[in-house]
């Protein structure tokens, strides 16, 4: 089990966000979570990443409990993700907002960087490298000397994801990465998704379109911070409970 | 586009060469301003020109702090102390006050790196002035509201200032090219990128606060460092030098010469140094002087002063392009 969750429940005043919520995530996996609009699937997220501290239970990563620790302790351990907004460093280039999120892999020291030693540009060549390798698999090669922000909305969306594959993760999390794109957008951004999953990256997917569903080999359904399906695509799409959670009722199409 | 990318290469190789003459050009300029007065005010120039490169160095960390000349204060009452009434040769108290400043600036830091924007800048208004207060309270130690005097000579001996003047260029070339250094290393664009986004850089595993507390220590070794050096060449000091005001016009320095350039507070703090030289009979207005320049510097060049020249540039072509298009029609 790469990622298991016990017992996860977050207040936000009187609010419980999320609620005695319990998931894992097996190595390899590309697991998909789903809810409707303010389920609590972004909380999770950023309880897993450390943005805060939850109310109560345990959340362990590749068997060490990771509760308490900062967002860059964790991004250390392993774990990638995009977000939900999808804030960029707005003013880097699209080369830079990834060379700059190879912050770890591989690693200078201080003193390296600062005598510019040939370790630290032996480093440097080398994220030059990766990093053009990895916007060619998202597709942004051709636009790499833009600045972020006069990106379209589309590319932005990938660039989120370069960003977190340049912390090179064991555990990969996308938070809605397909929102607001379009039909050939999403197609692509699906297929890159499956490729990272094929190079051995475990993913987590949040959603709250259902359509996403087909990609994953099992889903987990939120609803109001609390877990109410899990499994196949299929089972989960003919669930009573997910049924009325989306839509009062009617059949899930 | 191709030519494009020729001149900028070529503008890339004159780049040092050009730099190299700037430096040549300075330290020639006491055989043409023979005038303690004029080497004085140069010197001055030196000194507050690493104060206020070393304060956007904590600027591009996202950190707005409003303490910088009290910084400086440390530096300089350290060392006028630590030479005074320890001992200590200048040479020693220059270099051991800039390292008291940035561990100080640093410990401030830690819990201050977990505050934003406003609260930022406010808490360190409040601390700076704090100091200030301290100072005063010092007694005879710090020499309170009097100040300091006999404060042993950096170069002991010397009447001149040329001597003073070609020590302090060595300093501002020393602090520019090191903060250079830093910023146009993976260290300076970690700071950028935290400034742009503090989530998304810490979700790539950049330690926020780590950085933040780096930049603020380094900040504060330089402004230390001119502080102390500044002790040992005025021999006198006055708490009223490091105040709130001092810091505003470090700020000032910043702002007109543009904040978003490493050029940026050097000519900023040439030029507000300067031009005030030009007014002093109405020293009493120079606040309006200061403000009046920032409104049009800001109306006119929003990236400050350093966007000049490309200003003129891109004028001058435009006015050429207009031409051909009268010309075509
Ligand atoms: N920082 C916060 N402070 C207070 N309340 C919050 C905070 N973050 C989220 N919430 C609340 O917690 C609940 C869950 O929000 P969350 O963003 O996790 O939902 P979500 O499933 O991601 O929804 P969406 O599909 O709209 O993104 C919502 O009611 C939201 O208003
Ligand atoms: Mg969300």
């Amino acid at each position: 089990m790469l990622l298991e969750i016990n017992g996860l429940t977050k207040y936000f005043g009187g609010l419980a966000a999320v609620r005695d919520f319990d998931m894992h995530i097996d190595e390899g996996e590309l697991l998909g979570l789903i809810g409707p609009n303010g389920a609590g699937k972004t909380t999770i997220f950023n309880l897993t990443t450390g943005i805060y501290g939850p109310t109560k239970g345990k959340i362990a990563f590749d068997g060490k409990d990771i509760v308490g620790k900062k967002s860059h302790e964790i991004a250390r351990l392993g774990i990638g993700r995009t977000f939900q907004l999808n804030p960029l460093f707005g003013n880097f280039t699209v080369l830079q907002n990834v060379s700059t999120s190879f912050h770890l892999h591989p690693r200078s020291s201080l003193l390296d960087i600062y005598f510019n030693t040939a370790n630290y540009r032996r480093n440097e060549a080398y994220i030059s490298e990766q990093s053009l390798e990895i916007l060619k698999l998202v597709g942004l090669d051709k636009v790499k000397d833009e600045l972020a922000k006069n990106l379209p909305h589309g590319y932005q969306k990938m660039l989120g994801i370069a960003r977190a594959l340049a912390v090179k993760p064991k555990l990969l999390l996308l938070d809605e990465p397909i929102a607001g794109m379009n039909p050939s957008e999403i197609d692509f951004t699906l297929t890159a998704i499956r490729k990272m999953q094929q190079q051995g990256i475990t993913i987590l997917l949040v959603e709250h379109n259902m359509k996403i569903l087909d990609l994953c080999e099992r889903v987990v359904v939120i609803d109001f911070g609390q877990k109410i399906a899990e499994g196949s695509p299929k089972d989960v799409r003919e669930n009573k409970e997910v049924i009325r959670a989306y839509f009062g009722g009617e059949r899930v199409a | 586009m191709n030519r494009r990318l020729s001149t900028r290469g070529r503008r890339e190789l004159t780049k040092p060469a050009v730099y190299a003459g700037l430096v040549v050009i300075v330290a020639l300029l006491p055989l043409f301003f023979g005038s303690p007065y004029i080497q004085h005010m140069l010197i001055l120039t030196f000194i507050y020109i690493i104060a206020a490169v070393s304060f956007r160095t904590i600027v591009i960390s996202g950190q707005f702090p409003l303490a910088h000349a009290a910084f400086m204060g440390i530096g300089a009452y350290l060392a006028a102390m630590a030479s005074k009434w320890l001992g200590l040769s200048p040479w020693i108290t220059i270099p051991l006050s800039a390292l008291v400043t940035a561990g100080i600036g640093m410990l401030i830091g830690y819990p201050f790196s977990r505050l934003r924007a406003l609260y930022y800048a406010m808490g360190s208004l409040f601390f700076g002035i704090g100091v200030i207060q301290i100072i005063y309270a010092g007694g005879s130690w710090t020499g309170g509201y009097s100040g300091l005097t006999g404060i042993p000579a950096l170069l002991p001996g010397t009447i001149s200032k040329i001597p003073y003047y070609y020590f302090f260029l060595g300093l501002a070339l020393v602090s520019i090219i090191a903060l250079y250094r830093i910023e146009f290393s993976r260290i300076g664009t970690n700071l950028k990128a935290i400034a742009q986004s503090h989530v998304v850089a810490s979700s790539v595993g950049i330690n926020e606060s780590g950085y933040r507390i780096l930049a603020v220590g380094v900040g504060c070794f330089f402004v230390g460092l001119a502080g102390a050096g500044y002790t040992h060449y005025n021999m006198v000091l006055s708490c009223s030098s490091f105040n709130f005001m001092a810091t505003l016009w470090l700020v000032m320095y910043v702002l007109i010469g543009g904040i978003n350039s490493f050029a940026g507070p050097i000519i900023g703090t040439i030029i507000l140094i300067i031009i005030p030289e030009f007014f002093r009979d109405l020293k009493m207005f120079s606040p309006f002087v200061t403000a009046a320049i920032l409104g049009i510097v800001v109306y006119l060049m929003p990236q400050g002063l350093v966007s000049l020249p490309q200003m003129v540039r891109s004028r001058l072509t435009e006015r050429r392009n207009t031409k051909k298009v009268s010309h075509a029609s």
